[in-house]
């Protein structure tokens, strides 16, 4: 009892202390910091301020950060990493599509354009267009058989009626140029595909200086060799361009192909109409 | 299942020279005495083995700046994140960005190159989103606290400690955002150099090869 009213005025006499030491200092406090008049017109501090070292130049400045734009005309793709079935729906007791393997006929890593994804039974499914006939197919794939993605914001329209090539980059046309397209026996195929390797550096003039694999087929040409895939590529006969000339392909000057293999990345979809 | 070693992550050498650059807390401090008794001396040796020292640093940290902008920015453009997740990826993504840009500009032809990532669809989920933003932020905030007190030249010092503030900051979002205590204690522990990589590693989200989307044979399209 005594042992507990002891602690107690203890703990008073520290509480007291402790108040009497705060306003000695809130009493002392005007003396050694900035104060304002009455006219409210601050009084520059003593030189406790003027000791303090200055603020330490930054050796780099972080930009501004910015946001992401044109999430509008993004569109993303991802390599297959492992052989899979495309199937209809997405669940492994759907009819296979087709088999989608892990390398294009020109020996590049396959990829798939993706349409959209979704979850079912704990697995990811991703809705994908597929190289196969008929043109325009697509497929449900495992997302664990695709590899990371990959985005671009180009997409490019090829108009069969006025002979033409258009590229855009988050919507703004960046290309044009006129076109060789399928004759009328071997029509150039309409609907939607997209890029899927670039070819350069080889020795074959017919195809100038560059060529890029889309995932549409001639379904008049399918015995042609690996498959009959139609390309974008170069020429030898410039003096054909713009016209109906091909056995499906799109064929540009050298001069135009050069550019687009500038500005175009894998993955970029196709339009043709 | 195969686990990356630095060398598979770093294809060009840069990370891992980098890496071996560090120099430890002990070194570093056995270190300090030593330049500024040599920098007395022979300013420009003492100098310029601090930048090489610093550019050391410095491409540590944008290593993991790359790896967190390239996480976020798929994240968006995937687009499976919704409300305050989708808000944190696209202003944390943002910011990333913007300190991979500031450690290139700073570090010039100096800059490791941006690796090949594949997150392996962590970003197409908001729950696997979520558990590795936690994870990212966290050992980012681990990685520079590591760094910071090694770094010679104050003017660096002053900018990245800037960055790693942003870089807690983040942490306690995301951890909000999970349901995680944001600090959880009065100190925060370094993560050591040897313990980022290893982390970074076992992710296995540095992939080992890019697709190989350009060859030189002669097409094969119909013509």
């Amino acid at each position: 009892m005594i042992r507990a009213a002891g602690r107690r005025i203890g703990w008073l006499l520290a509480l007291a202390a402790v108040v009497v030491a705060v306003g000695i200092g809130l009493l002392m406090a005007p003396s050694d910091r900035s104060v304002s008049h009455s006219s409210g017109s601050p009084v520059p501090a003593t030189d406790a301020s003027a000791r303090m070292l200055p603020p330490p130049v930054t050796g780099f400045a972080v930009p501004e950060a910015r946001e992401l734009g044109g999430q509008a005309d993004v569109t993303r793709w991802a390599p297959v990493l492992r052989s899979t079935q495309a199937r209809q729906r997405p669940s492994f007791t759907s009819p296979a599509v087709v088999s989608v393997g892990r390398v294009t006929p020109e020996g590049t890593t396959n990829l798939v354009d993706a349409e959209g994804e979704v979850t079912r039974g704990g697995t990811t499914w991703v809705h994908a267009r597929l190289a196969v006939l008929p043109d325009g197919r697509t497929g449900w794939l495992p997302r664990n058989a695709l590899g990371g993605w990959s985005f671009v914001s180009t997409r490019a329209v090829i108009d069969r009626a006025h002979l033409q090539l258009t590229l855009y980059r988050n919507g703004m046309v960046i290309f044009r140029a006129p076109v060789g397209i399928g004759q009328p026996g071997t029509p150039t195929p309409t609907g939607q595909f997209y890029i899927r390797d670039r070819l350069t550096a080889y020795a074959s003039p017919v195809y100038g200086p560059l060529a890029f694999g889309t995932s549409a087929r001639s379904p008049y040409e399918t015995d042609w060799p690996a498959g009959g895939f139609i390309g974008i590529h170069g020429t030898d006969q410039p003096n054909l361009i713009p016209g109906r000339i091909s056995h499906g392909c799109i064929r540009l000057r050298n001069a135009a192909i050069t550019r687009l293999g500038q500005l175009m990345p894998v993955g970029t979809p196709v339009t043709i109409q | 299942m195969h686990t990356l070693s630095l060398a598979d992550i770093d294809v060009d050498g840069a990370l891992r020279e980098t890496a071996g650059r560090l120099p430890t807390r002990s070194e570093f401090l056995v270190g300090g005495g030593l330049a500024a008794a040599a920098a007395l001396l022979v300013p420009g040796v003492a100098g310029a083995r601090a930048k090489r020292s610093d550019d050391a640093i410095l491409n540590f940290a944008l290593a993991l700046e790359y790896l967190q902008a390239a996480f976020y920015t798929e994240a968006e453009r995937v687009g499976a994140l919704s409300g305050p997740l989708a808000e944190q990826a696209k202003v944390v993504g943002a910011h990333e960005r913007a300190h991979v840009a500031a450690f290139r500009e700073v570090l010039g032809r100096a800059a490791i190159k941006r690796p090949q990532f594949d997150f392996h669809g962590v970003t197409d989920k908001p729950d696997s989103f979520r558990a590795t933003a936690v994870a990212f932020e966290d050992l980012a905030v681990g990685a520079y606290k590591e760094q910071l007190p090694k770094i010679s030249s104050p003017q660096y010092l002053a900018a990245a400690v800037s960055i790693h503030s942003v870089e807690a900051r983040h942490a306690s979002w995301i951890r909000r955002l999970a349901g995680i205590v944001p600090a959880p204690t009065a100190f925060d522990e370094p993560t050591s150099d040897g313990q980022t990589i290893h982390i970074v590693n076992s992710t296995q989200f540095v992939t080992l090869h890019a697709p190989e989307t350009t060859a030189h044979r002669p097409p094969a399209f119909t013509g």
